[in-house]
């Protein structure tokens, strides 16, 4: 500890300050103890902006203090625990959770010294030396590719077979191959599985090749590298670990390094991490002043750094600079790859981690698997049908044996059994031909059975649903009414798999800030010394522009202020007055934001902009600047701040920054009067304890009072207080706190405890309201979704107050509704208020029966409340409540409570439920629901990254839901059940074959054409159909919310559908099957042509039945539908041309006969005759909501045609 | 904003018809009047055709132990039938053998023989789709092999109206594209019927495939186990009244399996053979589908429902 115990320099470079202690002077200290290095800044932290603290809280404390408390003495042995402190207190809310495990890890492994063996040793400037063996890293090019050309094949067929579906094909294939069963010939008892195998590759080859299109322009972009003292331009596949790299403002990182020098004197160099994190704001990075001290090209040394891991927000290290003592380097030291370099003009850095070492793309993963509803009901419908299969199977394999047992006798003269082998060599004179016995022969064709109808499950549905569901993502994407104007976003799905679960949504969970309000804070009132100045009428837009070395500088953002506060900041004398002043100093100064200037198109004026990670600073901040209060300039050791026009100079002593236990923040500062200021600002509930309310009474109630109408009418309150401290105030903290941060265990407690040693008895000066404005579009939304049956919750880490009057603003909340508010503070009372909450509900309950006057319901509770409820297993009472209520507002919710709520509904009911959030802290519910929305808004792309589908605004929730969610669920329900249905019938039409060829599995239809049957003839249609058929217009469905109800009530696929469509599928497969039949039974028919009529008749009456349901056709439908038919009869007429075939040219003889054509339309007629007429019975005598919005959608439309002006101006408002 | 398309944004124009009362009962109408003419229609034709049906296995067969009958090589197997022909007949009488209970599409059966061994010459020695009846015991290739044409049908007739030997034309008897492009020109019967049993016919090996009709018939497949492959034509008119005697060589053996056989004289028409069922058939899908139309009509009357 230094003697004197003053405050040692904060940044010795720069100009020293009047009341600055005087500098230690002791010549044994290293001078680069120092040096800013690592500066802990509050702008380097990770840690929760008060934002987003305010709503969870879960985060870790965290208190620094803004200078450099390292030992002079030692620097080595301190600053590794002080990198494992930094790195503690920056363990980010936004991490993802494993990530957080793996810091959580690793912060304990930097505690101690890094072993050589779990080291990786980096040669400035010396690749060759670093990569020599036996090192071998990896070279800087990326691989997102999956395949080469050669590893392609066995690598995608691995991964094909993952799915069991594909196993189960296999197994018949291979089966196929048994020369006992060979039921098929070999070459078609592969093609079903090698076209599905073949068409699945295809797709992953061409998305691959994209990924390696990318790879490739990524890899030959160029960095400048340092190579033989100059720096030349090098792609960035061939940097190498050890290279040192130049960059310039604006580039992005070509890999993971450690800054060695910047352009700033200081060694500072600002990042943007969004491609890494997704926040915006820039980050400072620091390079170490023994490295900045010398000139790139003469850098020698070793870096010794930790072995390539996930952790984005550490890094441990050391560099030894050719002999001279270690010195430690830590996360502020390193850039990452995907970052972009900002505000400064060059950094030079060596390279430490390469290609796929990156920290970007060991984090890189992909997006998350679901699966849809409608698929896991769907395995229920194809166990229905395994079933159905092993019967059929059985039923043959069953009359096989009794009809081998009747004939047992003659089996060995009958000339089409020939048991015998009579052509083989008299020694064989019993020769068996194909004969195992009869148990084995009922083996057998069991399982030939199997493989003849192995169709029963449909192979090709798999493939389907996966193009399907690609075309689908395609016009979700596409749609312009999902594109986000502000961002240039377009709709993004993400996951693949889950398109249908949109229709069928009962639960929406939603967050708040930046989800249903922009996240974009503006400061509309202040409440200073007790009155309110709220009436911004008057006032103008200011920007408040200063003057500065003839420059202009503007902020950025303009806050429209109040005039007569205005006058009162900038003319008032007296106390009041100069109270109001150091209000907006307070928020100008309690803050951790960054002003970066950015030039205009006019070189003499510049715009500020206040980078931050808290968007409520950045508001209170553009404010304080508004009210002429301008932050210019911010280091870790001063601030500059420009008070209606005159420069002042404020030293930061020191910073308590936000945590969310003490719910407040503040800052030390040194004035230009000598004076020394503790500004604090917080929430209402944690300011109003360390108030002194004797100081100014009135101005504390009438403070209060103005808080709970701020909060009333939705805007977010910070309140803010000061003290005016003593020079051995100052230095009994100052003792506390240089003690308190170099103790070596609860070092966080211990700096808690010394900041709420100072932070008390502070003067009130004021409040600030922040509204945080509702996105377009919100209330209409929200009011629609409700329309349509689907239940929102609103979780959100904000106060109740502020939480109910957003509920108010987007409608989700009503005045006829009745409140049940549940926030207690103790386990008893909270069991006391969910009790009254359900006598509550059962009273309202048998009060009304009709649903009519029924009194709606909201359940207003707060985060303590759910902590009491979850941990004493009441959750039952909980969902019970919920769930009569309409409405449901979370409030004070940690992320994780947000999960346990979507969990609550999801593990008690079967009703889907959908998650939408924009930032860190809805990630695990949009990983809980069965569909997760992310919103890429302000708070980064943390959940853009974990969820399903993204897009920019919540209102888009809407045409999601309402049209694609129910376009896409109908669309692939029907076709579901069509797969089934056309797949059946073809099965059970070669199920009535086999019944005739004395049980054995033969078909007359081609083996080519039913192996060709589902892939080829008839699955083009139904792709195509279930991605382009609409049963209703985009407008209907917007217009009757009521709609969507089909898809939560599964009124497109259920039971009673399937069985439905399979007695169709019987009826069909007899009428294809008999009618023919009994017409050529005694007659000369060949088994070639009969086939071929039966194969044209499946196709053409499955076809039909398509064509019937098809909703609507546009040219895409009837060229697919009809050209599929067309396309049967030519495959029919190609394989009857090949003349070893044993069908040759039957199609063409047959079809020259009249009676095949009087079957064919016979055929057809009759099998459609029941689906026609039970569609015209359903459809106009038992109506479903769909079918009368058609009938509707067509009349309106006639109408439309009659009168095309009105059509216009309908059409432009849908 | 991206740019605006029809397709992309799903508004391509379309049409969306609905199940009106009006499209139900008028396609239900119009089957109705379009299937009874034509089961009228074929239902008449089918009445035109003569066609003389007789079973001829048990009859033609004098002992008890008819399989051992059959088997005798040294058995007279002749066999006389007379029919009279209730109705005028015209030429060409197509003459055809019938066979029941003979799965000719049985899996064992069907699939053993070698198409490419009919059409090319140098595909000779492809026979192993023909066990049992692919080689013979010094491993030469049979030509035609497999069970299929091993089994080819032998009974012979000979026609006689009214005392009058009747020549029956076998010639043209099989599909042209058979003869032309399925069955080689250049590939002669080799090493056929050598084996230890007989299965049916024996071939003329100076005779080339393509002219083997008999063979090409019967390798036509029949789609189901009873069924009829001709035989051959009369080019001949018989008269009502006429007494056809047909003499049977009755060789083949379907006793083995319980099969009958029966001998068919039958003329034709558009609609192919004798074929009541058609037009039956027809008729009655239009006679349903007619009153289908009455039932949705007074259904429509009794309940309507406006469409909005």
């Amino acid at each position: 500890m230094r003697p004197d115990g003053k405050l040692p320099p904060p940044h010795p470079s720069l100009a020293p300050l009047p009341q600055r202690p005087q500098q230690a002077t002791g010549t044994d200290m290293d001078p680069h103890a120092r040096l800013p290095d690592p500066v802990p800044s509050p702008i380097l932290k990770h840690s929760p902006s008060i934002s987003r603290s305010l709503r969870s809280a879960a985060d870790t404390s965290s208190v620094t203090f803004a200078a450099d408390f390292r030992s002079p003495s030692k620097p080595e042995s301190t600053s590794p625990s002080f990198d494992s402190f930094r790195t503690a207190r920056s363990r980010p809310s936004s991490v993802s959770r494993s990530s957080t495990r793996r810091s959580a890890s690793e912060r304990a492994g930097s505690q101690r010294d890094l072993r050589d063996e779990d080291a990786r040793f980096v040669y400035i400037n010396d690749a060759p030396r670093t990569n020599a063996p036996p090192a071998m890293f990896p070279d800087n090019s990326i691989r997102t590719s999956k395949y080469s050309v050669l590893t392609f094949i066995p690598r995608n067929l691995y991964e094909q077979f993952h799915r069991v579906a594909y196993i189960y094909f296999l197994i018949l294939a291979v089966l196929n191959f048994v020369p006992q069963l060979l039921v098929l010939s070999k070459e078609a008892g592969v093609l079903p599985l090698a076209f599905v195998l073949g068409v699945t590759a295809v797709k992953d080859a061409y998305e691959d090749w994209r990924r390696h299109r990318s790879d490739k322009n990524e890899n030959n972009r160029t960095a400048s590298v340092l190579a033989d003292g100059v720096f030349r331009p090098k792609r960035w596949k061939d940097i190498q670990v050890g290279d040192v790299v130049r960059l310039v403002a604006n580039e992005t990182l070509p890999c993971d390094m450690v800054l060695v020098s910047t352009s700033d004197p200081t060694g500072v160099a600002y990042i943007q991490t969004i491609n890494l994190d997704g926040e915006s704001n820039l980050k400072t990075r620091y390079a170490k002043q023994e490295t900045m001290s010398t000139p790139p090209e003469a850098l020698a040394g070793v870096i010794k750094c930790e072995k390539p891991n996930r952790n984005i927000y550490g890094f441990l290290a050391t560099v030894d600079l050719n002999g001279r003592r270690a010195i430690s380097l830590g996360t502020s030291n390193v850039m990452l790859r995907g970052c972009e370099l900002k505000n400064t003009v060059w950094a030079i850095g060596v390279a430490v981690y390469t290609g796929r070492d990156t920290k970007v793309v060991l984090n890189s993963s992909g997006a998350p698997s679901k699966r849809s509803r409608l698929e896991t009901h769907m395995n229920r419908e194809i166990i229905a049908l395994a079933v159905a299969l092993v019967v059929l199977c059985s039923v043959v394999s069953l009359l096989a044996g009794i009809w081998m047992g009747d004939h047992v006798d003659q089996l060995g003269i009958i000339p089409f059994f020939h048991k015998y082998d009579y052509s083989g060599a008299a020694a064989h004179d019993d020769g068996r031909y194909n004969w195992y016995g009869t148990g084995a022969q009922v083996v057998f064709t069991f399982m030939s059975a199997v493989i003849q109808f192995q169709v029963m499950i449909p192979i090709g549905l798999i493939i389907s649903m996966e193009l399907i569901r690609v075309g689908q993502a395609y016009f979700m994407v596409q749609d312009n009414r999902m594109f986000d104007e502000k961002s240039q976003a377009r709709f993004q799905c993400r996951a693949l798999n889950i398109n249908e679960d949109l229709g069928q949504i009962k639960y929406v969970f939603s967050d708040k800030t930046g989800t249903l309000t922009q996240n974009r804070m503006e400061f509309r009132c202040a409440s200073v010394q007790g009155r309110d100045f709220s009436e911004t009428d008057g006032g103008e837009e200011d920007g408040h522009a200063v003057q500065a070395d003839g420059v202009v500088l503007r902020p950025k953002t303009a806050v429209t202020t109040d005039p007569k506060l205005a006058a009162l900041l900038k003319d008032g004398m007296g106390a009041k007055a100069s109270r109001a002043r150091d209000l907006f100093l307070a928020l100008a100064t309690c803050n951790t934001i960054v002003p970066i200037v950015e030039d205009t198109v006019n070189p003499a004026a510049k715009l500020v902009e206040y980078q931050g990670e808290s968007p409520d600073e950045q508001a209170l901040v553009y404010a304080a600047a508004a009210y002429g209060h301008k932050l210019v300039e911010r280091t870790s050791g001063h601030i500059v701040v420009d008070v209606f026009g005159t420069r002042q100079r404020f030293d930061v002593l020191g910073l308590h920054e936000f945590d969310s236990d003490r719910k407040r923040m503040s800052v030390i500062i040194g004035c230009p009067d000598k004076t020394i200021k503790l500004f604090v600002k917080g929430a209402d509930s944690s300011m109003f304890g360390i108030i002194d309310k004797t100081l100014n009474p009135d101005v504390v109630q009438a403070t209060e009072k103005h808080l709970h109408s701020y909060s009333s009418v939705g805007l977010r309150t910070l309140v803010i207080g000061v003290r005016e401290l003593s020079q051995s105030e100052f230095q009994e903290w100052q003792m506390a706190y240089e003690k308190a941060s170099t103790a070596l265990l609860g070092r966080g407690n211990l700096l808690r405890s010394v900041a709420a040693n100072i932070e008390r008895n502070m003067r009130l000066l004021g409040a600030s309201g922040v509204e945080d404005k509702l996105q377009d579009g919100v209330p209409e939304a929200i009011e629609k979704l409700r329309e349509a049956g689907i239940k929102v919750w609103v979780l959100t880490g904000d106060k109740q107050e502020t939480a109910i009057s957003i509920g108010y603003s987007c409608k989700l909340l009503t005045r006829d509704m009745t409140q049940i508010v549940i926030n207690s503070n103790s386990r008893e009372s909270c069991r006391k208020s969910l009790d009254d909450a359900i006598s509550m509900v059962n009273k309202l309950r048998s009060l009304s029966t009709d649903s009519q006057s029924r009194v709606p319901l909201a359940l207003i509770i707060d985060g303590n409340s759910l902590v009491y409820i979850f941990d004493t297993d009441r959750e039952e009472k909980l969902f019970e409540v919920a769930i009569a209520c309409d409405v449901v507002l979370c409030c004070r919710v940690a992320p994780l409570q947000k999960a346990g709520i979507v969990d609550l509904i999801k593990k008690r009911t079967s009703d889907m439920t959908l998650a939408i959030g924009d930032g860190a802290n809805d990630v695990s519910m949009i990983q809980m629901a069965d569909v997760g929305i992310g919103i890429s808004g302000q708070e980064g792309r943390q959940a853009v990254m974990a969820s399903d589908f993204a897009m920019g605004q919540f209102r888009f929730l809407v045409p999601l839901l309402l049209v694609h969610g129910h376009w896409n669920y109908q669309r692939m329900s029907y076709m579901i059940l069509y797969n089934f249905y056309r797949n059946a019938t073809f099965v059970f039409v070669l199920f009535w074959y086999v019944l005739y060829t004395g049980y054995t599995l033969s078909t007359a239809i081609n083996e080519w054409s039913s192996v060709l049957y589902s892939v080829v003839y008839t699955s083009a249609p139904t792709v195509i159909v279930a991605i382009l058929d609409k049963d209703l217009s985009r407008r209907t469905l917007l217009k009757y919310p009521q709609l969507y109800g089909a898809g939560q009530r599964e009124e497109s696929y259920n039971l009673r559908l399937f069985i439905f469509i399979m007695v169709d599928s019987v009826w069909q497969s007899v009428v294809v099957f008999f009618i023919p039949y009994l017409a050529y039974k005694n007659s000369a028919i060949d088994s070639a042509s009969l086939g071929d009529l039966w194969t044209l008749s499946v196709v053409i009456l499955v076809n039909i039945h398509l064509a019937m349901d098809v909703i609507r056709w546009t040219w895409i439908t009837h060229a697919v539908i009809w050209g599929s038919i067309v396309a049967t009869w030519i495959c029919v007429i190609i394989i009857d041309s090949i003349p070893t075939l044993p069908g040759f040219w039957a199609i063409y003889e047959v079809m020259g006969t009249a009676l095949f054509w009087a079957l064919l339309l016979a055929v057809i007629v009759v099998g459609m005759i029941p689906h026609f007429a039970a569609k015209a019975i359903r459809e106009h005598f038992m109506p479903n909501d769909i079918q009368i919005a058609r009938e509707m959608e067509k009349s309106q439309d006639s109408r439309d045609a009659n009168q095309p002006e009105v059509q216009m101006s309908t059409s432009t408002r849908a | 904003m991206p740019a605006y398309s029809k397709f992309t944004q799903q508004e391509l124009p379309a049409c969306k018809p609905l199940l009106t009362p009006e499209i139900v009962i008028a396609a239900f109408a119009l089957i109705g009047a379009l299937f009874v003419p034509i089961g009228l229609a074929s239902l008449h034709a089918s009445r035109q055709v003569v066609e003389l049906v007789h079973r001829y296995d048990a009859s033609c067969v004098p002992v008890d132990d008819k399989v051992g009958f059959i088997q005798n090589s040294r058995t007279d197997k002749t066999c006389t039938v007379t029919m009279t022909v209730p109705k005028y007949m015209k030429s060409p009488i197509h003459v055809y053998y019938l066979i029941d209970g003979f799965y000719q599409n049985h899996r064992r059966y069907v699939r053993s023989r070698s198409d490419k061994q009919l059409r090319y010459k140098s595909a000779a020695h492809l026979t192993s789709d023909c066990v049992p009846e692919g080689d013979t015991a010094d491993h030469a290739p049979i030509v035609p092999c497999g069970l299929v044409a091993w089994s080819l049908f032998n009974d012979t007739y000979t026609v006689r109206v009214n005392g009058v030997v009747t020549q029956v034309n076998k010639k043209d008897i099989a599909w042209k594209s058979d003869k032309n492009n399925k069955f080689g020109k250049n590939i002669y019967p080799s090493n056929f019927q050598k084996g230890r049993l007989i299965g049916g016919a024996t071939l003329n090996e100076s005779i080339p495939l393509s002219e083997q009709e008999d063979l090409i018939v019967w390798m036509r497949t029949a789609a189901l186990p009873t069924f009829r492959k001709l035989y051959g034509r009369i080019e001949k008119d018989i008269n009502a009244n006429d007494n056809v005697t047909v003499v049977i060589q009755n060789n083949y053996n379907t006793y083995s399996f319980g099969g009958s056989k029966a001998l068919v004289l039958s003329t034709a028409s558009w609609i192919g053979g004798k074929n009541n069922f058609i037009g039956i058939a027809y008729l009655t899908i239009g006679g349903l589908c007619l009153s289908l139309a009455m039932g949705f009509l007074v259904l429509y009357m009794v309940k309507r429902r406006y469409v909005s």
